[in-house]
C-alpha cells in the first residue's frame, strides 16, 4: 500500500453504524435516491424511441469493454502512438504517488501557481490536491459538487454526485463563509442563484489558472483522444483555457474506436443520470494547432495503473469493464443507508466494495465485501454487466482462504456445519432450540432480547416458533 | 410424479406451518411428496461466508438426498437459488459431482414457480378475506426470475386482493448473516420496506422467503405495527390448516 492510498475502510463497521443512525443524512439521501432510480428508468425507457433496448445495448457495451480488457496492452500502445502523433505527451504512472509527482513536476516546469480541475476520481486515488497544495500550487475544483466538498474539506461521497450528502443549508453556509457574505435563508428555488454564485467565482479561476487537470471518461485508441462527459461546462473551460492540460486517468478507460465510444455513450449517461446524452460531450485531441485560437499549448496524458494491470487476467478482470456511471451505488440499499463516506476510500457502493480491497489490500478492507445483502440490484443495472455480488463473494472466499476472518466466526461456522452434516444430532439440537425460543417469548408473544444474536433484537423483535420443528410435526402426522 | 420437499432449515425451526402448507398444496395438486428425512441445511450460510469447503460438503449431502426424485420443491427463493445456481458452479470442477449437481439443479424449483410453471395449477385451496402486498425477495426475483408466479397464484385465492407496495423489488435488508453482522444498516434498510408496506395499507405482507419475512415482521412489530400480518405465500395459498 502506497502512502497515497491511506484508506479508512477498516473502520467501515463503526462508521457505518454511525451513519446508519444519522437521520439527517438519511433524509438527504432519501430525497436523492428516487431521482437517480427514476431518471435512469425513464432514460432506459427512452431507448425504445430509437428502436433499442437495454439488454441488447448492454451486451454490446460488455463486448466492447471485454475486448479492451482482454488486450489492454495492445490498445494502450495504439493510443500512445496516436496521441503522441497528435502532439500530446503520454506518461505512465505506476501508483498514486507517481501521479502526484508527475503532475507537480509538470506544474513546476510550467510555472503554474493555480490548477483548475474538472472531476477526476483518479486524482482522489492519488490525493493529488494535497500533493499540489504541498508544492505551493492551488488546486481549485470546478465541478459544482466537487467545489462544494472541497470548500467543506471533505472527500466526494459519490462518484458522479460528489456532494449528494450535503443539504441546501450546508451549501449556503459554506458559500457564505468562503465567499465572504452573510448567510441567507434559502429554499430549493435559490439553487440556481447558488450555482450562479459559484460560477462567478469559478470564472475568475478559469481565467487565471495556468493549468487544467481533468480525468477522462474514455480514451479513444484510434484517434488518441480523451472523451469527457459532463453537464456543467466546467470540463471545457478546464481543458481549453489554461496553457497546460493534464489528463489523469486509469489505463482501463480505453476504447478501441469512436464507434465503440458512441455505443457506450448510449448507456453511460442514461445509467448515470437518465439523460439520453450529457449536456457536453468533448473529444480532446492533441494541442492547439498553429492556426487554432483555442486549446492548450501543452497536453499531457498520465495513464495510471495503481493496481489495475494486476486485475487483467485475474478473477476480477470484469471489474476493469467499469465505466464509472454510479448506477450500482444508486440502486444499492446499503449505500443509500450510509452515504459514501462510510466506505472509507475513494470509491463507495458495490463497485467500491470490490475496488477498495483490490487496490488497497484485502486485509485493509475486510468488511466491505460483506457489506452487501447479496440482493444483486447492482449487478442487474450495471451497463457493462459486471457481476458485482459474485466479485464480492470471491473476495469473501479469499478472506477465508487467507485466514483473515475472525476466529469466532470461523468456529461458529464450523460447529454449525458439523451439526448440519449429522441429521440425528441436528434434529435433537433444533428441537431444543425451538423449545428454548418458545421459552424466551414474552407475554406479548414476541422475543425482544435474543442473547445469541443481540444484533438481531437490537432493532427487531423475533416472531417465536411454535415450539415444535417441522420434522417433529411431520413425523407425528405420518404416525397419525 | 414423485417429488422431494426441501423445507429449509429456517422453516423447520422457525415456522413449520410453511412446510406443512407447502406439503398440503403439493399433495392436493396430486403429487406424491416425500420429505427426505436427513435434510438439514443447503449450506448457503457457509457459501455466503466464503467457506467453499463447508458449502461443498453440505451441497453434496443435499444432492445425495434429493437426486432420487423427479422434482425438488423448495419454499424459498434463496435456498432454491443456492441449489439451482450455486451447486453447479460449486461442484463444477469435481468430476464425481458436477453432473449430479447439474441434474439436481435442473429438477429443483422454488415453490410458486413449480406450482405455476410446472403444474400450471389453476385452483388453490386458500381463502383470504382482505388485501395483501407482495414483497419480491432478491434471490427468487433476480436469481430465478420468480415474479409473476406468486401473483398469478395469489389471484386465485378466494377473497384476496393484491395491493402492490412501491419498490416491491427492493431488498428488505435481511441478507442472512448481514442482518446480524451489520444490524444498524439492516435496520435502516428494513425501515424503508416497512414504510412502503404501511403506505400500501394491506392487511398482510406476503413473501416467498422466511428469512425476509422474519426480518420484516420483526421490524414491523418493533416499530409498533401489530396489525399487519406477515405470511409466507405457501400459508396464504394453502389456507387454514384443516381441523
Amino acid at each position: 500500500m502506497t502512502a497515497a492510498v491511506r484508506s479508512q475502510a477498516m473502520f467501515f463497521q463503526a462508521r457505518a453504524a454511525r451513519q446508519a443512525r444519522d437521520s439527517g443524512l438519511q433524509k438527504t439521501l432519501e430525497k436523492a435516491r428516487p431521482l437517480f432510480v427514476g431518471k435512469r428508468a425513464k432514460g432506459l425507457a427512452g431507448l425504445a424511441d430509437d428502436g433499442l433496448d437495454f439488454a441488447g445495448l448492454r451486451a454490446a457495451c460488455e463486448a466492447i469493454r471485454r475486448r479492451v480488457v482482454d488486450d489492454l496492452d495492445v490498445w494502450l500502445e495504439l493510443f500512445e502512438a496516436r496521441a503522441t502523433a497528435g502532439g500530446a505527451e503520454v506518461l505512465w504512472a505506476r501508483d498514486g504517488d507517481e501521479v502526484a509527482r508527475l503532475v507537480v513536476d509538470i506544474a513546476q516546469r510550467h510555472g503554474v501557481t493555480k490548477a483548475v480541475k474538472s472531476k477526476s476520481m483518479l486524482s482522489e486515488e492519488a490525493r493529488l490536491n494535497e500533493a499540489l497544495a504541498a508544492a505551493g500550487i492551488r488546486p481549485v475544483e470546478t465541478d459544482l459538487g466537487e467545489y462544494i466538498v472541497q470548500l467543506a474539506g471533505e472527500a466526494p461521497s459519490h462518484i458522479i454526485a460528489p456532494a449528494v450528502h450535503k443539504t441546501l443549508a450546508e451549501v449556503e453556509a459554506l458559500f457564505a463563509q468562503h465567499h465572504e457574505r452573510p448567510v441567507q435563508a434559502r429554499t430549493a428555488a435559490d439553487i440556481p442563484a447558488l450555482a450562479a454564485e459559484a460560477r462567478a467565482v469559478l470564472r475568475q479561476h478559469f481565467l487565471s489558472a495556468e493549468m487544467g487537470i481533468s480525468g477522462a471518461n474514455f480514451l479513444i485508441a484510434e484517434s488518441g483522444s480523451a472523451a469527457l462527459v459532463t453537464n456543467e461546462g466546467n470540463g471545457r473551460m478546464v481543458t481549453t483555457l489554461p496553457r497546460v492540460h493534464v489528463v489523469v486517468t486509469g489505463i482501463e478507460k480505453i476504447v478501441p474506436t469512436l464507434d465503440d465510444f458512441a455505443t457506450l455513450m448510449r448507456l453511460l449517461p442514461r445509467s448515470a443520470t437518465g439523460q439520453g446524452i450529457s449536456n457536453y460531450v468533448s473529444l480532446l485531441t492533441g494541442t492547439r494547432g498553429a492556426d487554432e485560437r483555442e486549446g492548450p499549448e501543452k497536453t499531457v496524458f498520465i495513464l495510471v495503473d495503481n493496481g489495475r494491470a494486476a486485475l487483467a487476467g485475474s478473477d476480477f478482470a470484469a471489474m476493469l469493464r467499469c465505466i464509472r456511471c454510479g448506477a450500482c451505488m444508486n440502486h444499492c440499499p446499503v449505500y443509500f443507508s450510509l452515504g459514501g463516506h462510510a466506505y472509507g476510500w475513494v470509491y463507495p457502493g458495490p463497485m467500491g466494495s470490490v475496488l477498495t480491497p483490490l487496490f488497497t489490500g484485502i486485509e485493509n478492507a475486510l468488511d466491505l465485501p460483506h457489506a452487501s445483502t447479496g440482493c444483486n440490484q447492482c449487478g442487474s443495472v450495471c451497463p457493462v454487466n459486471i457481476p458485482l455480488p459474485a466479485l464480492m463473494h470471491r473476495l469473501r472466499e479469499m478472506q477465508h482462504e487467507r485466514g483473515l476472518r475472525p476466529w469466532r466466526e470461523r468456529l461458529a461456522l464450523r460447529a454449525w456445519a458439523w451439526l448440519a452434516a449429522r441429521p440425528g444430532l441436528y434434529r435433537w439440537a433444533t428441537r431444543r432450540a425451538a423449545r428454548y425460543l418458545r421459552w424466551l417469548t414474552d407475554e406479548s408473544g414476541r422475543i425482544r432480547v435474543l442473547g445469541l444474536a443481540p444484533e438481531w433484537t437490537a432493532g427487531r423483535d423475533l416472531a417465536p416458533p411454535p415450539g415444535r420443528t417441522f420434522h417433529e410435526l411431520y413425523a407425528a402426522r405420518k404416525r397419525a | 410424479m414423485r417429488l422431494a420437499l426441501y423445507v429449509t432449515c429456517l422453516v423447520d425451526l422457525m415456522r413449520p406451518a410453511v412446510g406443512l402448507a407447502a406439503l398440503r398444496l403439493l399433495e392436493e395438486a396430486g403429487c406424491e411428496v416425500v420429505v427426505p428425512a436427513a435434510q438439514t441445511c443447503c449450506g448457503q450460510p457457509a457459501w455466503s461466508a466464503g467457506n467453499r469447503d463447508l458449502a461443498r460438503d453440505l451441497a453434496q449431502k443435499a444432492i445425495a438426498e434429493l437426486e432420487g426424485c423427479d422434482y425438488v420443491v423448495i419454499p424459498s427463493g434463496s435456498c432454491a437459488d443456492q441449489i439451482r445456481n450455486v451447486y453447479p458452479q460449486l461442484l463444477a470442477d469435481d468430476p464425481a459431482w458436477a453432473a449430479r449437481a447439474q441434474a439436481v439443479a435442473a429438477r429443483s424449483h422454488e415453490l410458486t414457480a413449480f406450482l405455476a410453471d410446472v403444474l400450471a395449477l389453476d385452483a388453490v385451496p386458500g381463502a383470504f378475506a382482505g388485501s395483501v402486498t407482495y414483497h419480491d425477495s432478491c434471490k427468487g426475483l433476480r436469481g430465478l426470475g420468480v415474479k409473476a408466479q406468486p401473483r398469478e397464484l395469489l389471484a386465485r385465492v378466494r377473497g384476496l386482493t393484491l395491493a402492490e407496495m412501491r419498490d416491491c423489488e427492493e431488498c428488505c435488508g435481511f441478507g442472512g448473516a448481514f442482518a446480524v453482522r451489520f444490524g444498524d444498516i439492516s435496520t435502516a434498510i428494513v425501515d424503508r420496506k416497512c414504510e412502503a408496506i404501511a403506505a400500501a395499507g394491506a392487511d398482510a405482507v406476503v413473501g416467498g422467503d422466511l428469512g425476509c419475512l422474519l426480518n420484516i415482521e420483526g421490524r414491523l412489530r418493533r416499530r409498533g405495527d401489530t396489525r399487519t400480518r406477515v405470511l409466507h405465500v405457501a400459508e396464504v395459498l394453502a389456507g387454514a390448516e384443516p381441523a
